[in-house]
């Protein structure tokens, strides 16, 4: 019967390394997989903890996958994304696949994000900024985009972002340090 | 109750003992501490708002120095926009808030005291919407409206040079760093410029205050009607990300983004509610992505 747990351990820990890949990520607990982006839709199926999974897209507080043959969504917060990718200056330019999903989805060409990466710059490092001298031009510049109250307003009210009120859950505790 | 009396007398008995050795080096503690006190009120009364808006422009000419800003009007004037529509639905609404996006691919952004936030382009890159945008701004803003940079720096400041920002200018002492060719000439824009040079404006924060202004970072973009979860997804996309060797990459000053998204989970049902809020994509895409 061990034999036999630790065979089918040894087996869920292939299938999770074959399923690897950019757009994978794992179950960090057992989650169900809705039909849709909702805790009252339909349960397709119960994933087990540490089931690879393929992202397809994100919905607010779900993620859309594809896992064991089927399309559902899982809660975000219920994925952990195994580090895949070098970050910033020394990458050869090409964009974070994850980013790239929902960029895909939403019908952007990866040719615009590579054109965004494509600056040559390469990263900043601790001695670079150490050495640098205070450019007062380029802050003089920077203070210049500045946005004011009534600008910003209108700014939200174009995309329709209404605000609303959300109480601080640390102030209701206290000072919490 | 006989006893506790007895005990109390006891007390009583024993305690001018214990003073007459003691008592000297008591009200000397004494004095100490409330002389400490009452310096860091003195320093605080002193450190103004506007020291603390000198302070950040000193660090902020310090990074542009260092990275210098993209070159594009519309780009910058948005993260502007959407920056400081977050900003207006924290306790500091009215600072000088001022966003901008610096040329280097290093992942990371960078908030100073009184309300100055640096994003890197490699960071903008990793982004898909402006929810996204406003989540990771939204962090930033929540470590200046908790003066999380300013209490690290104070603490790793010289009371002496602390308590003495806000008074005259040494002249001296901004010469030799070249303060007056700049004209960044307070000494709390060199106090900001020595922080970076230092290197003290570089260290990592406390792991609780990065905790503390994601968990209101969320709040800050719930508030404004953006989709709640646009800092955890940020935050998931890092997750995918390895350091870029540079020590100044997102990965090498935070937190991992594991940690980070467990400690956050936490707080998500207060916002739960929000999570159809929008994301607002296609603005987003007109201006980051068509560059």
């Amino acid at each position: 019967m061990r034999i036999l747990q630790t065979l089918g351990a040894a087996l869920a820990l292939f299938a999770s390394i074959a399923a690897f890949g950019q757009d994978q990520a794992f179950t960090n607990r057992s989650t169900e997989l809705k039909e849709k982006p909702d805790a009252a839709a339909t349960t397709l199926a119960t994933l087990p903890e540490n089931t690879g999974v393929k992202v397809v897209s994100r919905a607010g507080a779900w993620t859309r996958i594809e896992a064991a043959g089927r399309t559902g969504f899982v809660r975000v917060f219920h994925l952990r994304f195994p580090a895949t990718v070098e970050g910033g200056g020394s990458s050869s330019g090409g964009s974070n696949p994850l980013s790239a999903i929902g960029g895909f989805l939403t019908g952007q060409k990866s040719d615009d994000r590579a054109k965004l990466a494509s600056t040559g710059v390469r990263g900043l490092s601790k001695e670079d900024v150490k050495n640098a001298s205070p450019d007062e031009a380029a802050l003089k510049s920077l203070q210049s985009y500045r946005a004011d109250r009534a600008g910003a307003e209108r700014f939200a009210k174009e995309a329709k972002l209404a605000a609303v009120k959300v109480p601080d859950p640390d102030a209701s505790k206290g000072e919490r340090r | 109750m006989k006893r506790a009396i007895a005990v109390l007398a006891c007390v009583l008995c024993a305690a001018p003992a214990v003073a007459q050795l003691d008592v000297g080096r008591l009200i000397d503690y004494g004095r100490k501490a409330v002389d400490a006190g009452s310096k860091l009120k003195d320093a605080n009364r002193e450190f103004s708002q506007e020291d603390e808006v000198q302070l950040g422009d000193g660090i902020a000419a310090t990074l542009l120095g260092a990275s210098p800003l993209v070159k594009d009007a519309n780009l910058q004037r948005y993260v502007n926009r959407v920056g400081r529509w977050v900003a207006l639905h924290s306790d500091r609404p009215d600072l000088p808030w001022t966003f901008g996006v610096i040329e280097t691919q290093t992942v990371n952004a960078f908030a100073m005291p009184g309300g100055t936030i640096l994003v890197s382009r490699g960071l903008l890159r990793q982004l898909n919407s402006e929810s996204e945008l406003a989540g990771a701004l939204a962090h930033e803003i929540a470590h200046v409206v908790k003066r999380h940079q300013l209490a690290a720096i104070q603490s790793s400041t010289n009371s002496e040079v602390w308590s003495s920002i806000g008074k005259d200018v040494a002249g001296e002492a901004i010469s030799r760093r070249g303060g007056d060719a700049f004209g960044l000439k307070s000494r709390a824009a060199g106090l900001g410029i020595d922080a970076v040079k230092n290197g003290v404006f570089l260290r990592p924060l406390d792991r609780s205050m990065e905790y503390e202004a994601d968990r209101l970072g969320v709040i800050l973009a719930t508030r404004a009607g953006y989709d709640p979860y646009g800092l955890p997804g940020v935050l998931q996309v890092l997750g995918t990300m390895r350091g870029d060797g540079t020590g100044l990459d997102i990965m090498a000053t935070h937190p991992a983004p594991s940690d980070r998204l467990a400690e956050l989970e936490k707080v998500m049902p207060a916002v739960e509610g929000y999570a159809n809020q929008p994301r607002v994509e296609g603005r987003f895409r007109q201006v980051v992505s068509a560059k």
